[in-house]
């Protein structure tokens, strides 16, 4: 009898010691964090004008101007984007709708020259975006459960106090073991992240170099991504960016892509 | 110089011991630092133009030599067992630490993009092995239609498949080579053979297979020549001392080489060969003459032999080992670094062997005591001296006949030089049996070609030339023009296959649209809609404020103010932007810089033979004008290239250096002897066999290569020693003498004597080397032979003639 007394104030003590931090909820799990970033409110829909510059190896530059429009639909996240430079592409553009669900995204290409709107179709969500150091994932297609996370430490970086989490992939075949995310502790912002490749060498890395508070919200407007192993990069500078000013569904359309801006 | 060596030869032990001193640390030296150089980029001159590009290019597309892996099944590669081995080796190559995970190419990392009724469909081939017979049948079908990997990646028989893996060219080693046949070997099955091929395994196996070969191969020549030399000098103490001066004066030129910290390469295993013809030359002629000297003087005492021999020989010595050293100086005119080197330290090693010569023979009569002279010797010595004399007597009473035999030796050199071409292929260089050219022709015979020729069209920094539609017709054009006229050239590959893949792709994968955008029917198709969106608005009422009435009017005012002349050009750029867009974009940078300026046409050729590689420039070079008028320059790149251009340029310094030689050597001898008609005489033996050597490798079919132009510099180093020897003993006894036959006859007793010992035993020695296993070492023992037999005959027989037809050491006399 006394001793099963001792058993329970025991019992008692070691779930009080030990699972204390987690009933009061005062610190987050990795996923927490990774779930905070992913949801961080970025606007309904958003307008702006991108300048994409992949720098390779040897130092040259390939400049594209692009204008984009996307507008998040609950279940359904619809982009269109148009080429306004180089000028030989110009008016060239390309829809996407990615889904919550599992759905492969639906993709659309319009080549004036050619003066159809072709349906692209792809089984690899780990494409490059439009040939660039991103991809389609690292743009934020990624999914929450695709990954098991993990709060690493706690780390100061820019004078910016961030949770370093890591994020390893559920998927063995999946382009990249394993991400770590710098992730700002005041506003769920991924300052910094890490990809690491099939043999778990370090492949890239994106900075984000700027985010302004725009219409209230924080969006990312000027971000980096560097191939370490090719020593090739891609930056990207969103200007003119305009949130939530209730872009029409239509202008999501085939028509849309033909008629061009 | 005479009393030094006389001095020397007080004090025997001490030369002994300091020679032996010396010998053991540069022995160490060569132990901690001797190191082979593998990387034939190494033995390149760095700063020459076709180099400097090449390697610029090679440097923007990331040109590097391929590893290929094929996976053969004779039943068909579609299917489980055989794409999961292609799947597995894939990954096992990509994990490998020399080799960069996208730097590997199969049908399990190749995309396959295909047109559709309403567009286009990036797929990989497979990831997941596939297993049902409908997946397998779908494969199959996927690459039959992608022209891309048809052909490139499987075979048309559909029975190999290949990974290629690219490396960069200093990561060969023997290890790397090991690890990976042990790599193929564990996937081979009762159905699935693998074989391994492409250059950086001839190249790797070229440079560990020679010089393994010459390891294996010097200790037997050794021998023989050890074994043939007391045969001659019927004397073990002889023997042994003749070939320690070889010994010591080889390990001292590659101690040397190592305590200055330069690599072994390939050429520098020529060093000893030359070294062992050369290096017993001077033991023989100075033992020759002790020999006749102790069967005159059966009495004289050790040092008594000692000196005489020093005394009379000492000279020749000297003026052989000087001349053949400079013979070997004038290498260093060569602008590629491995020849100048060997010209260096075959150049030293020649003149230790002198000194050992001159140095340790003497000193080791003195500790060891003289040879042992057999005792009926005189009947011997009369036997030789009668040969020796009647010979000679033949050779002056006919000497038309040596004249008249040595200018038609001449002209049939001369006609076979004529024969005579240059290759720098390496494969050729392997057994036509051997496990690498059988790869080799197997891929071959079932792929495009295992040689690549890199094309590098430059329009100095004009953007956007390659996507202008005529351009890239060009290119296409040639690209079918090499295809189609040349059997060795099997496929090409560059942006113009892209641009019509993406061209079909666009259009629903009809096979007409395989091929660059036409301007003219883009023009017409333009004309064509805008035709049907004028007929449609004159139809509406044209007062309507409709929205399909503007959205017409819009969509004509966009037609109307694109210029027609650039369609193509734009379909081209979008193609393109939609490549990169979906499929891999790092494939586009493998073909055409960022500005669209510069372009890489790749042609894979089944040969890596120089005629062959010739026969692909002889057409691209009939484009030179085509391309100059769209501003576009033409060059080269890639290892094939550069091999080609390497070759050439041996070659040109051979030639140079062999003419410098022969001018320096006529010099040398004409300021020896006093008299420039000597240094003329003196030049004949080894210009006929210079001669001789390149006409017979041209009525053999013997191409001229890196091992074999250098052979012409042991017809100078050998062939001068013989001349001069024979020739200062002429002076010697013409200058007792007056009666001229006699002289040649002494001569020829003497001197021819001598020689011929020299030429026997290192013709044996190097015949051993036709029993290689390694061809270019065949073709140097044989080729060695020959000269040192045509050196030999042509000292003895034309150029006494010559001398004795010049009159040079009777004419004072006579006066």
């Amino acid at each position: 009898m006394k001793k099963l007394q001792i058993t329970s104030v025991l019992i008692a003590i070691f779930f009080a010691i030990g699972f204390s931090p987690k009933v009061s909820g005062q610190s987050l799990t990795g996923k927490q964090i990774v779930e905070k970033a992913y949801n961080r409110d970025t606007g309904d829909d958003q307008t702006s004008d991108l300048t994409m510059t992949l720098v390779n190896k040897s130092g040259n530059q390939r400049v594209r101007k692009i204008k984009q429009f996307t507008k998040d639909m609950g279940e359904v996240e619809k982009s269109i984007m148009f080429f306004l430079s180089p000028a030989d592409v110009k008016n060239t553009s390309f829809m996407s709708w990615s889904y919550d669900s599992d759905k492969s995204d639906d993709q659309w290409i319009y080549l004036p020259a050619l003066k159809k709107t072709k349906r692209i179709s792809s089984d690899s969500k780990s494409d490059y975006f439009m040939g660039s150091d991103f991809t389609y994932d690292d743009l934020g297609d990624r999914k929450l459960d695709d990954d098991t996370h993990k709060l690493l430490r706690e780390e100061t970086i820019d004078g910016k106090e961030c949770y370093v989490v890591e994020s390893v992939s559920k998927d063995e075949d999946y382009m990249y073991t394993k991400t770590i995310t710098w992730i700002i502790k005041d506003n769920f912002i991924g300052l910094k992240k890490e990809f690491y490749d099939e043999d778990e060498d370090l492949l890239k890395i994106l900075s984000i170099k700027k985010y302004e508070e725009i219409s209230g919200l924080l969006i990312i407007t000027n971000s980096e991504m560097k191939n370490v192993q090719k020593n090739h990069k891609t930056s990207m500078v969103l200007d003119n960016v305009q949130i939530n000013t209730g872009i029409s569904v239509s202008k999501f359309t085939e028509r849309m892509m033909m008629r061009g801006l | 110089m005479e009393n030094f060596l006389k001095k020397l030869l007080k004090a025997p032990w001490i030369v002994l011991a300091v020679t032996i001193i010396i010998s053991a640390m540069f022995f160490m030296q060569m132990k901690k630092n001797s190191r082979m150089e593998t990387d034939l980029d190494k033995y390149m001159p760095q700063d020459h133009p076709a180099f400097v590009y090449s390697d610029q290019a090679e440097e923007w597309f990331g040109i590097n030599d391929g590893i290929i892996v094929a996976i053969e099944n004779k039943n068909g590669i579609f299917n489980t067992a055989t794409l999961d081995t292609l799947k597995q080796l894939t990954k096992r190559l990509q994990k490998m630490d020399e080799i960069e995970k996208a730097d590997v190419t199969s049908l399990y990392t190749a995309d396959n993009i295909i047109g559709t009724e309403e567009g286009m469909d990036v797929k990989a081939f497979y990831k997941r092995v596939p297993k049902s017979e409908e997946k397998l049948n779908e494969l199959k079908h996927n690459v039959e239609n992608n022209e891309m990997t048809f052909g490139r990646l499987v075979s048309f028989d559909k029975t190999v498949t290949v990974i290629i893996a690219e490396i960069r060219d200093d990561v060969f080693t023997q290890e790397f080579y090991e690890e990976i046949l042990a790599l193929a070997d564990s996937y081979k099955t009762d159905d699935i053979k693998i074989h391994v091929a492409g250059r950086p395994i001839v190249e790797g196996t070229m440079a560990l297979l020679g010089p393994a070969d010459m390891k294996k191969m010097v200790p037997i020549v050794l021998l023989v020549i050890t074994l043939v030399l007391f045969l001659m000098l019927r004397s073990v103490k002889s023997t042994l001392l003749t070939m320690a001066v070889v010994f010591f004066s080889t390990v001292w030129a590659f101690g040397l080489m190592a305590a200055v910290d330069i690599p072994i390469y390939a050429v520098s295993t020529m060093i000893p060969v030359m070294l062992i013809a050369i290096g017993v030359a001077d033991g023989i002629h100075l033992y020759s003459h002790l020999q006749l000297f102790l069967r005159k003087n059966p009495d004289a005492s050790k040092k008594e032999a000692t000196l005489d021999m020093l005394q009379h020989m000492w000279k020749p010595v000297v003026m052989t080992s000087i001349t053949t050293a400079v013979g070997f100086i004038s290498l260093l005119t060569s602008q590629v670094y491995p020849i100048k080197y060997f010209g260096i330290f075959t150049a030293f090693g020649v003149l230790m062997a002198m000194v050992f010569s001159l140095v340790l023979i003497p000193a080791g009569i003195m500790v060891f005591g003289l040879p042992k002279v057999k005792k009926s010797k005189n009947n011997e010595t009369n036997k030789e001296t009668n040969l020796a004399y009647s010979f000679a007597a033949k050779v002056i009473k006919r000497k038309s006949v040596s004249i008249f035999i040595t200018a038609a030796v001449i002209i049939l050199s001369i006609i076979g030089m004529q024969k005579i071409w240059i290759n720098s292929s390496f494969l050729d260089k392997f057994e036509k049996d051997s496990e690498i050219v059988l790869t080799d022709k197997f891929i071959n015979d079932h792929f495009g070609g295992t040689t690549t020729l890199n094309l590098i069209l430059d329009s100095e920094d004009k953007k956007d030339v390659f996507k202008n539609p005529d351009v890239l017709k060009l290119v296409d054009q040639m690209q079918d023009q090499l295809e189609n006229d040349l059997e060795v050239v099997g496929n090409s590959f560059t942006l113009t296959d892209y641009t019509k893949r993406m061209n079909k792709v666009m259009n629903a994968d009809k096979e007409e649209f395989n091929a660059i955008p036409d301007n003219q029917y883009l023009i017409a198709q333009h004309l064509a809609e805008r035709d049907s969106i004028a007929q449609l608005l004159a139809g509406l009422d044209l007062t309507s404020q409709s929205s399909l009435a503007k959205e017409l009017t819009a969509k004509l005012a966009i037609l109307d103010s694109e210029p027609q002349d650039s369609l193509a050009q734009k379909m081209i750029a979008q193609y393109l932007l939609l490549y990169e867009m979906s499929g891999d974009p790092e494939n586009l940078n493998k073909v055409v810089d960022y500005d669209y300026a510069k372009l890489n046409v790749t042609f894979q050729l089944k040969s890596d033979n120089s005629k062959a590689i010739n026969s692909a420039i002889a057409i691209i070079d009939s484009y030179v004008e085509d391309f100059e008028k769209q501003g576009i320059s033409m060059n080269y790149a890639g290892s094939g290239y550069k091999g080609l251009i390497f070759t050439d340029l041996i070659l040109e310094g051979q030639i140079m250096s062999l003419i410098l030689s022969l001018i320096i050597v006529i010099v040398l001898l004409s300021l020896m002897f006093k008299n420039y008609k000597i240094g003329l005489i003196g030049a004949v033996p080894i210009t006929i066999t210079a001669l001789i050597s390149f006409g017979t490798m041209g009525f053999l079919d013997i191409p001229l290569n890196t091992t074999t132009a250098l052979l012409s510099s042991i017809a100078i180093g050998i062939g001068i020693d013989y001349a001069v020897h024979f020739i200062e003993q002429y002076r010697n006894n013409a200058s007792k003498s007056d009666d001229m036959l006699l002289v040649a006859q002494k001569t020829m007793a003497h001197s021819g004597r001598a020689i011929s010992f020299n030429a026997v035993v290192v013709i044996a020695g190097f015949m051993v080397l036709l029993f290689s296993v390694f061809p270019p070492n065949r073709e140097l023992g044989a080729l060695v032979s020959l000269n040192m037999f045509t050196s030999f005959v042509g000292t003895v027989t034309i150029m006494l003639v010559l001398l004795k037809v010049s009159n040079i050491y009777f004419k004072n006399k006579n006066k």
